[in-house]
């Protein structure tokens, strides 16, 4: 019953809590996302940075675990600048699935 | 933070259809290397036309349509609240431009006897050229950057302009987003190009970034212009598109118009005269969406079927091509299926609306040595082929700037003040940077967004505006004290947040202040329903006072140069079709429009 040491009989709880709430810090997590631009890897060529270029919102980048181009982030205009300007066909933009 | 340091004679703030042709003008008559353009992604595919343009809105050519005629329908669309001076500025070099891009190899539609093949989706006049391989316009400008000598600085985001003592443009502070490098430029002329403020309203999707405006267009110009001193106009016009649902695309009226689509409620009946965008357009969609009619479609299944190839041909290769993906998702064809439609979230644009910075005929800003073009830039529905134009106009006002001796010296006081700012906006961009841990960005965003969307949303009114408010200044201190980036990538977007705060809270300013309607749904205000000539024939413009806070002023319309008639000024008001389905509203139904003292 850590609580009552923290909230002793008679104190506001609530009011302390409140408080607190202001003073701590950040907490973070991950959630998975279902992004829109899907990379062939096998296509895709090592050192082009062609549609990483393209991209308006800047959302490419090389995956450095694969050394390939992925979504790193979760901001797809679907545009298909990326798509259209690949040399290899080696990407397809999908709807993202909020507006699909 | 690292920090590089250079200097040019120009910099242009942005790489998209109006930068691009700023650049290329002002190397024109400049050394090479002596001209900038940052551009915050690259320039190959950047700005509101990332992937090209399927036509020109506002083709003014010799035959079809004058200049004057242009400068009517642009007066009256806009409620009569337009510089005239500024709108014919971009009509009378509107066919120079049209004759330049056609030079530079951009294809327009042309008749069998190879005259432009103009088409009419305006209320009164015909000024839509059709451009169906308009997906070469960006390539074509940025190959004749290539070649210009313009230095181009892709991936490099204006954070803040820098001023001199006296209040003019000193220079540019940007961020490389790719290596979180700080870039300070110093120029004495700078043009802005940064295109809509498009991440404003959050789309009904609930995707941040699924927006009608490309939304690498956060407002950068709108927040840049305003901290460095400029007036700002008509921010309370706000931008609202009718627009397929969910995709957030252009359906879109200027292709498929002159085709024999339209726009049909749910009754399959017509109930707008014109697909043009205008307020008053706007504001029959939206009553027509609220009432027991909606909701509203794009109707084209009537056509030949070779026709509905021709549209897809176009449609589904330019401006926005994934709209065929979407509507084989679901499993919809333009020959069989209604596309259902629906009007956009809000945001701040010239090139469809009215609301932007303040500019004259020769697209100076009230800051000597800056300049404004494109979307951001209030010369209203100046759309494409005005942000080009008038891409060159600011270029030879920059250039007419420089020879004429930009007023100030860069004496001890003038360093001092300058290196201030530097000194600031470091600060500024390293404190996000310090917190990694903190809010994220697009958290933070979406809330702003959010906010927006439920207490700016058109209609209108002053109790909600006010709450807004409060929202949106608090946002900022949320912005200054909690949100944290870990990566320049995610400073880019910390920054945007700040932009688009800054334009949240200019939406709100300019509308309470207007206490009136105007311009059909763009600022449809519950409390004040009815337009007042009397008191608000004006321009309201917002800009930062002396002790730092945004203020509210009202500009007088500039005389005529093409006076109106009561007639012609009325006809925006007869766009609906009265079918006897719905009530006529009051507000399209002939309320007295603009006394003709304001044109003497």
């Amino acid at each position: 019953m850590s609580s009552l040491k923290v909230f002793p009989a008679g104190s506001d709880r609530e009011a302390e809590k409140a408080q607190q709430a202001k003073r701590v810090g950040n907490a973070q997590t991950t959630e998975r996302f279902d992004v829109p631009v899907i990379v062939d890897e096998h296509r895709c060529i090592k050192g082009c940075h062609i549609c990483i270029d393209s991209c308006p919102v800047d959302c490419l980048s090389v995956n450095p675990a694969t050394t390939k181009a992925h979504m790193q982030f979760d901001e797809c205009w679907y545009c298909l600048a990326c798509e259209v300007d690949c040399p290899t066909d080696a990407i397809t933009v999908k709807i993202p699935f909020l507006v699909r | 933070m690292n920090q590089r340091e250079t200097e040019v004679d120009v910099i242009v703030v942005g790489g998209g259809s109006a930068g691009s042709t700023a650049a290329l003008r002002a190397q024109k008559d400049l050394p090479v290397g002596r001209v900038m353009l940052l551009e915050k992604a690259h320039v190959k595919r950047s700005g509101a036309i990332a992937i090209g343009m399927d036509g020109l809105n506002n083709a003014v050519i010799p035959g079809h349509a004058t200049p004057e005629q242009y400068v009517k329908e642009i007066t009256m669309a806009n409620d009569g609240i337009v510089n005239q001076r500024a709108v014919l500025a971009y009509a009378e070099r509107s066919y120079d431009m049209i004759q330049q891009l056609d030079r530079w190899g951009v294809k327009f539609q042309k008749t069998q006897t190879g005259d432009f093949d103009v088409k009419k989706v305006h209320h009164n006049g015909s000024y839509v050229l059709p451009m169906p391989e308009g997906y070469d316009l960006k390539k074509i400008l940025t190959r004749l950057l290539r070649r210009s000598g313009v230095r181009v600085n892709n991936r490099v985001m204006a954070t803040r302009l820098l001023t001199a003592p006296d209040g003019s443009i000193a220079g540019v502070v940007g961020l490389n987003v790719r290596d979180g490098a700080v870039e300070v430029i110093r120029a004495r002329a700078v043009i802005l190009c940064c295109g809509a403020s498009g991440r404003l309203g959050l789309p009904a999707s609930g995707y941040l970034y699924g927006t009608y405006e490309n939304p690498a267009n956060a407002g950068d110009g709108y927040s840049l212009a305003y901290h460095a001193g400029a007036e700002l106009t008509g921010i309370e016009c706000f931008q609202i598109n009718p627009l397929i649902k969910d995709y957030n695309g252009p359906a879109c009226a200027y292709v498929t118009g002159p085709l024999g689509g339209h726009t049909v409620n749910a009754r399959g009946h017509r109930f707008i005269e014109s697909d043009y965008w205008s307020g008053q357009m706007m504001l029959e969609f939206y009553r027509e969406l609220q009432s027991e009619n909606g909701p509203v479609y794009l109707k084209l299944n009537h056509l030949a079927p070779e026709t509905i190839t021709e549209i897809e041909r176009v449609l589904h290769r330019t401006e926005r091509p994934s709209r065929g993906r979407f509507h084989a998702g679901r499993g919809h064809k333009y020959g069989e299926d209604l596309v259902e439609m629906h009007i956009s979230e809000i945001g701040l644009c010239s090139g469809h609306s009215g609301s932007g910075v303040w500019v004259d005929e020769r697209g100076a800003t009230t800051a000597p040595g800056l300049y404004a073009a494109g979307d951001m830039a209030c010369v209203p529905h100046n759309y494409l082929l005005g942000a080009m134009t008038y891409g060159e106009i600011c270029a030879e006002s920059a250039l007419h700037h420089l020879r004429s001796g930009s007023a100030w010296t860069e004496d001890a006081a003038a360093r001092d003040g300058i290196a201030t700012q530097i000194a600031a906006e470091q600060a500024r961009l390293a404190a996000p940077l310090a917190r990694p841990r903190g809010i994220p960005h697009h958290q933070y965003e979406y809330k702003v967004r959010r906010l927006v969307n439920d207490y700016l949303q058109p209609p209108k009114t002053a109790n909600r505006m006010h709450i807004g408010l409060q929202h949106f200044l608090r946002a900022q201190e949320e912005l200054d004290n909690e949100v944290g980036a870990s990566s320049p990538h995610e400073l880019m977007r910390f920054v945007e947040a700040g932009f688009i705060r800054d334009c949240a809270e200019m939406a709100a300013r300019a509308s309470l202040y207007r206490t009136e309607s105007r311009w059909g749904l763009y600022h449809y205000r519950l409390d004040y329903p009815e337009i007042d000539d009397d008191n608000w024939f004006v321009h309201v413009n917002l800009r930062k006072d002396a002790a730092g806070n945004m203020e509210a002023l009202k500009r007088p319309v500039a005389p005529y140069v093409v006076p109106l008639d009561q007639t012609e000024r009325r006809s925006y008001y007869r766009i609906r079709i009265p079918t006897g389905d719905v009530a006529a509203p009051s507000l399209a139904a002939g309320a007295p429009i603009g006394p003709e003292a304001t044109a003497s």
